[in-house]
């Protein structure tokens, strides 16, 4: 229940709170450039929304089982050359971000095929906006932020797996969809008003954007409000004195501990 | 095929004439989202500057040996390996600024200016031409984050760099620094050069 | 046209033989590249790896010192090159395993002696999450300092936390009766003066104190008894 709690907080927050275009300014180019009609900006939504999943579920899996620090795959292949322990130690997050852009890419390709095959009207109207996805920050964004809490978290228990790591990219691409939605239902209005010379075409747009991320700044705070009020546990209760008895008993977790000591000094 | 510009024409059109984020509005990503700060400003125009610089050479100098269905895939390659080098660096000696900027610096590997430069320029000319055209539109880069960023930051914080310029009965005005000020900087100071651009013509 | 196709039938072999070169040259191209880019990698990471293992570590070991003794000892104590000992640990809160929170926790210790432990927890603000750095005493009742390490809150109103001489009111303070947010000036000792215009920030705070504390101080009491227990 509190995983089912713990996705819908992550989704909500994907597409409302912390919206991809709004808050964290990725995707602004197909933001600015294809949303001057709905059906173009839908449709390019899907797409984006599309190629934003199976990018994560590859980028997932490769980070776990490939490139983070002590990745089963790499260790068990590096165990052949060398020892176990310098094989356990592996650490290939270095080749990250060059993974992930062959991922996107590859990612496009086959939605390109997709499309191609079952929507050809859709990918004849798409034109050469459809390999261009590659270059949308949105899913290099959701990637990086997939890698970020799954090989930047020190402790297993926090670690992402892969239902939140696709939680967060699809409904991300669906904030995506939902932001350049409504700018395109703005800008078909805009068109029939008399804008003034030098701020039309982009200008115009930025300063609708901030407008729209005023208003979906209005949704800040809300998966906090909601964390509380779901995943209520014992509140801080007022502290009782040590009982000695309990003293040794006290579980410090050091065989549970997935993680080393570390001794600095 | 129409003659090309030359070394110092392609470093003075990136400057003003052709800037990548005011006239083309390439590199979107970055202009809105790390410029809430000069200091965090400069620092993404520098990288960006050392990966375009390193990304043209590089394809300027295997550009014979580019076919045109392989091509993108190599630009990709170089790009990411040099944000790759650039985002470690910023990890290891400007530790805390690497944080601030966050995800923005891996996210150089799809600003579409540096593929756009290799494209419609490294891949096509000398070294030299494509180190000035990097450095010219590096330098626009700088400035036209600059620009943002100062305004950003002096009206959210009364402060540009960390220095305090306006008096503190200036009531900062935080939307300056969240994202909606961004959008609305960014959307009045492009007018601002749209109009007088026109009426230079 | 037929002439064509006549010629490509003539000489098909050459020609695809040249499309076949023509490829095989490019995918030696990129896997050159790839080999080069990836030894140029593996350098960096070399390199620069131990570098950004020390920066990430020394984030928070060098907030210890003053956090356990307060900036003016501190200060003094580096004045006088002297070190604290400092031992980073893992900590469970001892609930069951769902919901179970973890803390990293340093102790610091001069001379062999425990002279506090500095609390390192992740919590919800209000805009986004708040990692924060809690200095207690050697027997874990009173608060010997707070540090802010990462925040998102509202520029101008939340982010105030950070501030210095908010986070002052902490430090002295008591651990128990739990600390409470009022929002008109504090009066009793375990009172702590929200922000204005920053309540959930501040009370965000304020409860991820709380809740480290009683969630980690019979584990504190205890392990500075065992250290006691062996000298004495």
């Amino acid at each position: 229940m509190e995983y089912m709690i713990d996705i819908a907080l992550i989704a909500l927050s994907a597409a409302l709170i912390n919206n991809f275009v709004l808050y964290y300014f990725v995707g602004i180019c197909p933001f600015i450039g294809v949303s001057r009609r709905v059906d173009m900006a839908v449709g390019m939504g899907c797409a984006v929304t599309f190629v934003i999943s199976i990018a994560a579920l590859i980028s997932w899996s490769i980070t776990t089982f490939v490139l983070m620090p002590g990745a089963p795959l790499s260790c068990w292949i590096a165990g052949f050359f060398v020892s176990g322990e310098t094989a356990a130690r592996i650490d290939l997050s270095i080749l990250s971000y060059i993974v992930y852009i062959f991922a996107i890419s590859a990612s496009v390709q086959f939605v390109e095929m997709y499309v191609r095959k079952f929507f050809p009207p859709l990918y004849k109207s798409f034109g050469v906006f459809l390999p261009l996805i590659t270059t949308n920050c949105a899913i290099l964004f959701a990637c990086l932020t997939i890698m970020s809490h799954v090989a930047g978290v020190d402790n297993p228990a926090e670690r992402w797996d892969l239902g939140r790591a696709l939680a967060l990219a699809f409904f991300g691409g669906v904030g995506f969809t939902i932001a350049i939605v409504i700018m395109a239902g703005i800008r078909e209005e805009l068109d029939l008003c008399d804008i003034p010379a030098p701020f039309q075409g982009a200008a115009i747009t930025l300063i609708v954007g901030g407008i729209l991320a005023l208003a979906f700044m209005g949704f800040t705070g809300v998966d906090n409000g909601l964390r509380n009020a779901l995943t209520q546990r014992a509140p801080a209760a007022v502290y009782t004195a040590v009982d000695p008895a309990h003293v040794n008993s006290n579980r410090s977790i050091d065989s549970e501990t997935f993680y080393l000591q570390a001794v600095v000094s | 095929m129409a003659t090309q510009p030359n070394a110092a024409e392609r470093f003075a059109q990136g400057i003003l004439p052709e800037n990548p984020v005011y006239r083309q509005l390439l590199g979107l990503c970055p202009t809105l989202a790390v410029t809430n700060g000069l200091k965090a400003a400069l620092t993404m125009a520098g990288a960006v500057a050392f990966v375009l610089l390193c990304a043209n050479v590089m394809t300027s100098l295997i550009r014979n040996l580019l076919k045109p269905h392989l091509r993108i895939v190599v630009f990709t390659l170089t790009i990411a390996t040099f944000v790759t080098i650039a985002d470690r660096f910023l990890a290891a000696y400007m530790y805390q600024m690497s944080k601030t900027l966050g995800p923005y610096i891996p996210l150089i590997i799809v600003n579409c200016i540096i593929i756009c430069r290799c494209e419609v320029c490294a891949s096509k000319q000398s070294p030299i031409t494509a180190a000035a055209d990097a450095l010219g539109q590096s330098i626009g880069f700088g400035l036209a984050l600059c620009s943002i960023a100062a305004v950003r930051e002096l009206l959210g914080t009364g402060m540009i760099a960390g220095v305090r310029l306006l008096p503190a009965a200036w009531p900062d005005w935080g939307v300056m620094i969240l994202p909606p000020g961004a959008f609305l900087t960014f959307g009045l100071l492009l007018g601002l050069v749209n109009w007088l651009s026109r009426s230079k013509k | 046209m037929t002439g064509d196709t006549q010629h490509a039938a003539i000489v098909p072999d050459s020609v695809s033989g040249t499309i076949l070169i023509g490829n095989l040259a490019q995918a030696w191209l990129v896997l050159a590249l790839a080999l080069i880019f990836g030894a140029t990698l593996a350098g960096v990471q070399i390199f620069l790896g131990p570098i950004i293992e020390a920066n990430k570590l020394n984030e928070t070991l060098q907030k210890v010192p003053e956090l356990v003794l307060g900036q003016a000892l501190a200060d003094k104590m580096a004045a006088e090159n002297q070190h604290l000992d400092i031992t980073r640990m893992a900590l469970s809160d001892g609930a069951g395993s769902a919901g179970r929170r973890f803390y990293t926790v340093y102790e610091a210790r001069y001379q062999g002696d425990v002279r506090g432990w500095v609390i390192k927890t992740v919590g919800q603000g209000y805009a986004d999450k708040i990692e924060l750095l809690l200095g207690l005493s050697a027997d874990a009742g009173r608060i010997t300092g707070l540090f802010i390490l990462d925040q998102k809150e509202t520029p101008g109103l939340g982010n105030k936390i950070a501030d210095a001489q908010w986070r002052a009111q902490f430090i002295g303070k008591s651990v128990e009766p739990s600390l409470t947010v009022v929002k008109n000036g504090a009066g009793a000792g375990h009172e702590i003066d929200a922000v204005s215009g920053a309540t959930i920030s501040s009370r965000s705070v304020t409860r991820m104190v709380d809740t480290a504390v009683v969630d980690l101080r019979q584990q504190l009491v205890s392990r500075l008894h065992a250290t006691d227990g062996g000298k004495g």
